[in-house]
């Protein structure tokens, strides 16, 4: 019996329940979703489950949860079942929400404006002066069409009787919209029968309208808007990209921005962009360091003086947080009759501000019924519930409440309603708070046609998502016509074809330039490690010596070999061991991995998946176990460059050749050509014959081991070696290789940095002019001290002048495309 | 009298700086008794854009952003004030201390108002029993406000000695406290702490003081620093400032900037920079008064600034 499959939970009868009244018959506005599942049956339906969680996890849905031991980002958890709303009961949540955000726009402008309502004593000074997130600097400062809040979030829990209560507002960055149409894409997706037939509100037009009031915002024909999130880090990333997609804006974070001339720019590698708006998801007081608060590096230095100019709008405008707090929840009432003339039409939960004091005495009276909370966000403390504190704790914390009153708030507890959830087959009640969503479109208000449903884990009563609850979809079962417009192309039209991304942000080229850099120094490191291991044990006294020499390209800050006298095999094999693995060594092969690793998590958004797998891998590499024998450090290195290479194919092979692509590559060759001539340098120097094996590990080193031999067999050639590992323009590994690829690159680049190229030119020119038949390569004897012959000195020279401009190239690079400063041009002359 | 200011604050930078955003608290205030006849601000090198704004204690704001690769960046202010004499006398009377704290939330006068907001806790300062403890040892049951406030003013300037290498700018008050050393900075922070965990009104300012050169030498030529002092509220008499460094009540020889809730509010200058990594930063002020008075104010010949 498939029906006795999908029982309707039971029903506890302190709180009210949403799928059915009696525990036995469903709710009339549930009644045919519930016979469609049953329909369906609770195996097809665990298979589309099974399916659709699988597609959550690739396309890497995620909510960061702070301090997880699992790493930074979980799968997004969401429910099979959405919460389904009927449409008079919709009609009259809509009415309670869009009043309250006009309500507390209202609030907001006289706040930072005139504030009668202080001065009338409306609402009590305190709340206003001893609220942190009320930001000085902003008042007085004109908003444009008064909109404070652009979207407004309201938390909304119905108790026992069935009456919906407001719990609380989001009123500077309210998240969780990204999530919930995620969710509809997802669920709709899993039950498509079942949502075309339950003429379900659509959430699309709520999401082009907001689009639209953000580009009215503007004032200004095809304005620019950029999404501001604080980055990856932040619980709710993964909404911020997908809603920048979804939108058309440009995901940013402060770093990307920059004020100039009293406006904020966009920082792209085609150069500094206007912006006109900014969608922001970074807390108020975070958004700017000069002004604001100036701990904080997720912000745009600056932006508060655009912002007075009015040369950029920020949506909710900068401030709107000092309301977002339950303290201001006791006033509303009164001041919807005083500013709206009307009274409120959706409750808030009973909640008293501790700074009035009568509501003191009330809450230091009735403390067992109330659960405590700060009253201002910014000071962090857990709820504390009254009557769980023993009698002594209680007489302790009501001493704490009467020395700061104003920072508390009391809130009388909602017994949560229970809404149905999907677990391996069978149906659960679980307590569930509703987010729902109001958009100021700058000449009307418009509420999101469902919402983010929030369900607790079993058995608890706290509703959170960094608790590890669930979501759920929120269907609203209109009576009417609803609007099927949607933002995503229909499938069955032709589709526009692009070939060139959106803006790359500098930053983001920034850390690709470094992660092609770093990958390319940790292969270099790797391969020269692993040829001075092999070697080291079997090593004579001139091929130590020449093993010292070819450690000495490494040009290692840090080196623990002495400078006096020559090192010993013994203390080189100690060298070699802590370049390969200690961390707290800024040039071990470690920390450069852990280099790649940290600037590739960065542009991670702009990496395949595989990519970013790869970077996870190679990020602990070469690290050494303690039990290892040092014979088995080169299996450590092998794996090591097996990764390098690994990733290195992928780079070649998988990234389309956009200009993210093209700033790995130029830190690539950069790097590769700064290894290069530094390398080459060392055999420009007159070589003794036993010097000769440092010939064959740079060969190695460069990897051209093959290429060599077969053209010259086995016999080192100093001439010979320069001709493959310096002028060869076939050989991948050579520097003329690099520099004409450099060449090339920099011709791809958006703006030209003319003065660079040109040096280039003149460096493959100078590398030309080299008649290496001609090369005179002397091979002084110890004793005689032969004068340095000219032409080989004047290679020496040209490789010591391109190791001086290589530096500055990137610096230019950097200045030009990534911090956008004035470049200084450097040339050879 | 009448004063020339002028403060002059220099960064070298280690590396260039591209772009620097900046916003200095430099200009003197005028109010009463105290009146800024000229200021003039002077960047180099020379600002990309500049603005002046009042921030939201009235106090004038100069931001500006340097937008071309710079290794070395000046502001000099130069001011010119005169300060009126003998025009602030204090309160004889006032009301007990009590009073002021149940009469000032229910005060909703603009001037009222306009002192509540300095009840609270502000960036820098917390409010605390252990402060409120210190505190209750001068704001004893029923004293008059003024009194006691003096009382806590000589107490701090005794309890705690002056001594520029025991703190920082960012030396948390609790720890000012717990050490018993400090510069102007943190004495005045340390006054506003304890008056604000009684739920007094008291804020912080930032200015200059006169300097007077040992008997028979010459001033010396920019050997003043900026100062700062504290400022609490009685709704009876106004505002009434404190130096708690000096143990004077400010007069003639204090110059004000500006006032704000802490030193975050009105630090003289800032900025964020992009570039630079380290920085030597130097600091001069000289303040000369056009004429000189005949009289030495003894309370101050020993005084200490910032």
């Amino acid at each position: 019996m498939i029906s006795d499959l999908l029982q309707i939970p039971l029903r506890d009868p302190s709180v009210y329940d949403e799928l059915s009244s009696d525990g036995v018959i469903p709710r009339p506005h549930w009644a045919p979703f519930v016979d469609s599942l049953k329909r369906i049956g609770s195996d097809e339906l665990e298979k589309r489950w099974g399916r659709a969680q699988r597609r959550i996890r690739e396309n890497g849905i995620t909510y960061n949860i702070y301090n997880d031991p699992l790493g930074a980002s979980r799968p997004w958890r969401i429910d099979l079942i959405p919460l389904l709303i009927s449409a008079d009961e919709w009609r009259y949540i809509e009415a309670g929400i869009v009043q309250r955000a006009q309500l507390l726009n209202l609030i907001l402008e006289d706040l930072y404006g005139p504030q009668k309502l202080v001065s009338s004593g409306r609402l009590p000074a305190g709340l206003l002066f001893a609220n942190p997130a009320f930001l000085r600097p902003l008042a007085g400062l004109a908003v444009p069409k008064q909109t404070y809040l652009h979207l407004l979030g309201v938390d909304l829990a119905r108790s026992a009787d069935g009456r919906w209560w407001v719990l609380a507002d989001r009123t500077q960055a309210p998240s969780g919209a990204g999530y919930a149409l995620e969710n509809r894409t997802i669920v709709a997706d899993v039950l498509p029968d079942l949502f075309r037939n339950s003429n379900v509100q659509r959430l699309a037009p709520f999401f082009r309208a907001q689009r639209d009031a953000l580009v009215r915002l503007a004032d200004r024909d095809n304005p620019r808007i950029v999404l501001l999130t604080p980055g990856p880090f932040n619980e709710t990333y993964f909404e911020h990209s997908y809603l920048a997609r979804y939108l058309g804006f440009t995901l940013v974070e402060g770093a990307d921005l920059t004020v100039r001339d009293r406006r904020v720019f966009l920082k792209t590698v085609e150069g500094l962009q206007q912006v006109d708006v900014i969608f922001r998801r970074v807390d108020d007081s975070f958004c700017d360091p000069l002004e604001l608060l100036g701990e904080s590096y997720l912000g745009v230095p600056g932006l508060v003086d655009a912002i007075a100019a009015g040369n950029v709008k920020v949506a909710n405008a900068l401030g709107s947080g000092v309301i977002e707090t339950a303290a201001i929840m006791p006033f509303l009432s009164g001041l919807s009759r005083h500013l709206l003339g009307e009274p409120l039409k959706l409750p808030s939960v009973a909640t008293w501000w501790c700074g009035q004091d009568y509501a003191l005495e009330w809450v230091l009276e009735h403390l067992g019924s109330v659960v405590v909370k700060p009253a201002f966000p910014s000071r962090p403390m857990e709820p504390i519930f009254g009557a769980e504190l023993a009698s002594a704790e209680k007489q302790k914390f009501r001493e704490q409440l009467r020395a700061r009153p104003h920072e508390y708030v009391a809130q009388e507890q909602v017994a949560l309603s229970a809404a149905p959830v999907w677990d391996e087959g069978n149906l659960f009640s679980r307590s569930m708070v509703l987010r729902t969503y109001v958009l100021n479109t700058g000449t009307d208000w418009m509420a999101m046609p469902g919402g983010l449903v929030r369900v607790a884990g079993a058995e608890s009563s706290v509703v959170s998502m960094q608790r590890g609850g669930h979501s759920k979809d929120a269907w609203i079962l209109w009576d009417g016509p609803v609007d099927t417009f949607s933002m995503l192309p229909p499938r069955d039209q032709p589709v526009k074809l692009m070939r060139v991304s959106a803006d790359l942000p500098s930053r983001v080229a920034d850390d690709l330039f470094w992660l092609g850099r770093y990958i390319e120094r940790s292969e270099n490191k790797a391969r020269l490690l692993r040829t001075l291991i092999t070697r080291v044990r079997r090593a004579n006294g001139a091929e130590l010596g020449c093993l010292i020499r070819l450690h000495s390209c490494l040009d290692s800050r840090s080196s623990k070999l002495p400078k006096k006298r020559r090192a010993t095999a013994n203390e080189l094999e100690a060298e070699i061991m802590s370049l390969i693995s200690d961390v707290k060594r800024p040039d071990s092969l470690s920390a450069t991995l852990a280099e790649v690793h940290r600037v590739g998590g960065n542009a991670r958004e702009r990496l395949s998946v595989d990519m970013v797998r790869l970077l996870g891998w190679l990020a602990d590499s070469a690290h050494i176990e303690e039990y290892m024998l040092f014979v088995e450090y080169s299996a450590v290195l092998n794996g090591c460059l097996e990764l390098l290479s690994a990733f290195s194919g992928m780079e070649r092979e998988n990234i389309t050749r956009g200009p993210g692509w093209l700033f790995m590559s130029l830190g690539r060759r950069l790097e590769r050509a700064m290894q290069s001539a530094r390398q080459l340098r060392e055999i420009t120097t007159p070589l003794a014959e036993r010097d000769w094996p440092l010939l064959e590990y740079l060969l190695e080193v460069a990897d051209s081991s093959m290429t060599y031999r077969s053209r010259y067999y086995t016999t080192l050639q100093p001439v010979a070696m320069l001709d493959v590992l310096m002028a060869d323009p076939t050989n991948p590994r050579s520097l003329e290789f690099q520099i004409n690829h450099l060449a090339d690159l920099y011709q791809k680049l958006p703006r030209h940095i003319p003065d660079d190229l040109r040096a280039m030119r003149d460096i493959l020119a100078l590398l030309h002019s080299f008649h290496l038949e001609n090369l005179e390569y002397p091979l002084p004897s110890a004793a005689s001290g032969d004068p340095f012959p000219g032409e080989l000195s004047r290679l020496q020279q040209a490789l010591r002048d391109l190791e001086n401009l290589l530096p500055s190239w990137s610096n230019n690079l950097s200045n030009t495309y990534f911090s956008h400063a004035r470049t200084f041009a450097i040339s050879i002359g | 009298m009448v004063y020339r200011i002028v403060h002059r604050t220099s960064y070298k930078y280690m590396y260039p700086v591209s772009v620097g955003n900046h916003v200095a608290c430099l200009t003197p205030r005028s109010f009463p008794s105290h009146r800024c006849d000229r200021n003039k601000l002077f960047i180099t090198p020379k600002p990309a854009t500049r603005t002046d704004r009042l921030d939201y204690f009235g106090n004038q704001l100069t931001f500006f952003t340097i937008q071309e690769p710079h290794r070395k960046l000046v502001i000099e202010a130069r001011s010119f004030v005169t300060i009126e004499e003998n025009a602030k006398r204090w309160p004889g009377q006032s009301r007990p201390w009590e009073q002021v704290v149940k009469f000032l939330p229910h005060d909703h006068s603009a001037a009222g108002l306009e002192a509540y907001q300095f009840v609270f806790e502000s960036p820098r300062i917390r409010a605390s029993e252990e402060f409120a403890d210190y505190a209750r040892q001068s704001f004893m049951p029923g004293r008059p406000f003024a009194d006691a406030l003096l009382d806590l003013t000589g107490r701090i300037y005794k309890d705690f000695k002056f001594d520029s290498k025991a703190t920082n700018v960012r030396t948390p008050t609790e720890e000012v406290f717990r050490k018993r050393r400090g510069v102007c900075q943190d004495f005045a922070h340390l006054q506003i702490a304890c008056l604000r965990s009684l739920n007094l009104a008291a804020r912080y300012v930032s200015g200059y003081l006169r300097t007077y050169p040992p008997p028979g030498k010459a001033r010396l030529v920019g050997a003043d620093a900026s100062h700062a002092w504290v400022s609490a509220y009685c709704p009876d008499s106004g505002w009434l400032d404190l130096d708690p460094t000096n143990n004077v009540v400010p007069s003639e020889g204090h110059v004000t900037l500006a006032w704000g809730r802490d030193y975050v509010d009105v630090s003289p200058f800032r900025g964020l920079i992009l570039g630079g990594r380290d920085h030597i930063l130097k600091v001069g002020v000289d303040m000369k008064p056009l004429e000189e008075t005949p009289v030495l104010n003894p309370s101050l010949r020993s005084s200490q600034a910032f």
